[in-house]
């Protein structure tokens, strides 16, 4: 069987997995585009919906078609991403790397503080750095916000996509949300303006 | 099931369960579910402030909070609080406060896995 390249990404749970999975994708459908074989897919066994659990996606890259099917875990991963540097402390991010593997943070603190937390750090023949998150803007907590309840609330960037011009088109026929007050609280604003606009209502 | 209800539903002989089961009370602390590595902020009491009101032990969802009778202060369990802020939120003394975990050099269970 051909080499695989595996690729794990931690990130947290409710708070960050739509940008791990995000992550997983957009990494997996880049090496496509070169001409790799790829699978790209989400962890079965962490809890995605609980909000901060440490949670896993994984990628992995092949010259040739990847036989590996039904195994859902990367066992030696030999590029490993983390979205959020708390994570680092509490897991054993590096489990199963070869040695010579590459650790990319998403983090404001120095090279030598983030290596401190890493006990395995000797497997490693690359730490990258990036704040990610002050380049996205964001707060840390990326695509929801976190209102100190089990729950996430999320009222961040939510309503991208398909969310946005529904919204539009509900207010056209329910009266407990304004097209003003959806269009507020959506990140894709035109999108909001646009459902509405161009939804058609038959009255039956 | 008792023989009331398994008549009243009627419910064939061989389909019957009984009424309930005795299984042990977890007392103390569950080590296949540490949740500290959850955390990404941790609540940081001033001991100070604290009216030792009680109020974060009632409301910390994983029993994170005692009141240590000898010294008469909060006591707070690193291992599974998950960073919630829960606590800190329902404080009315405003004794607690978030600090990053990262600031901190012990406090979080290192696991292979997520559990
Ligand atoms: S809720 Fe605040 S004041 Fe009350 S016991 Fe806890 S830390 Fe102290
Ligand atoms: S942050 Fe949440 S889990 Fe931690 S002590 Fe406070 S209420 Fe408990």
């Amino acid at each position: 069987m051909a080499d695989v390249f595996e690729i794990t990404i931690w990130c947290r749970g409710v708070t960050q997995d739509m940008e791990g999975r995000h992550l997983s994708l957009v990494l997996a459908n880049g090496a496509a585009k070169g001409g790799k074989f790829v699978q790209a897919w989400d962890n079965y066994a962490d809890l995605p919906d609980r909000v901060q659990v440490p949670l896993r996606k994984y990628d992995r890259i092949s010259d040739e078609e990847i036989e590996m099917r039904y195994l859902y875990e990367n066992d030696h991963p030999q590029l490993v991403l983390v979205m959020d540097d708390t994570i680092i402390k509490g897991i054993d991010i590096l489990r199963g790397m070869p040695k010579g593997g590459a650790l990319v943070v998403n983090t404001k603190r120095s090279a030598d503080e983030i290596l401190s937390l890493i006990p395995n750090k000797d497997l490693l023949s690359s730490l990258t750095l990036v704040d990610a998150t002050g380049i996205a803007g964001g707060t840390g907590l990326e695509s929801v916000d976190f209102m100190g309840s089990e729950g996430g609330v999320e009222a961040v960037s939510v309503a991208v996509g398909l969310a946005a011009p529904l919204a539009g088109a509900a207010s056209k026929v329910c009266d407990k949300f304004t097209l003003d007050n959806l269009v507020a609280s959506a990140a894709n604003k035109a999108g909001v303006k646009e459902g509405a606009k161009t939804a058609v209502v038959k009255t039956l | 099931m008792s023989p009331l209800y398994a008549e009243k539903f009627r419910i064939p002989k061989h389909l019957e369960i009984a009424d309930g089961a005795v299984v042990p009370s977890p007392v103390g602390e569950q080590p296949m579910m540490k949740t500290g590595n959850w955390r990404i902020e941790r609540p940081v009491i001033d001991h100070e402030k604290c009216t030792t009101c009680l109020n974060c032990f009632i409301f910390c969802p994983d029993g994170c909070w005692h009141l240590d009778p000898k010294s008469e202060k909060m006591v707070w369990d690193a291992i599974y609080c998950k960073g919630c802020r829960i606590c800190v939120e329902e404080c009315p003394a405003d004794a607690l406060r978030l600090e990053n975990e990262l600031n901190f050099k012990g406090g979080v269970a290192r696991l292979d896995k997520p559990y």
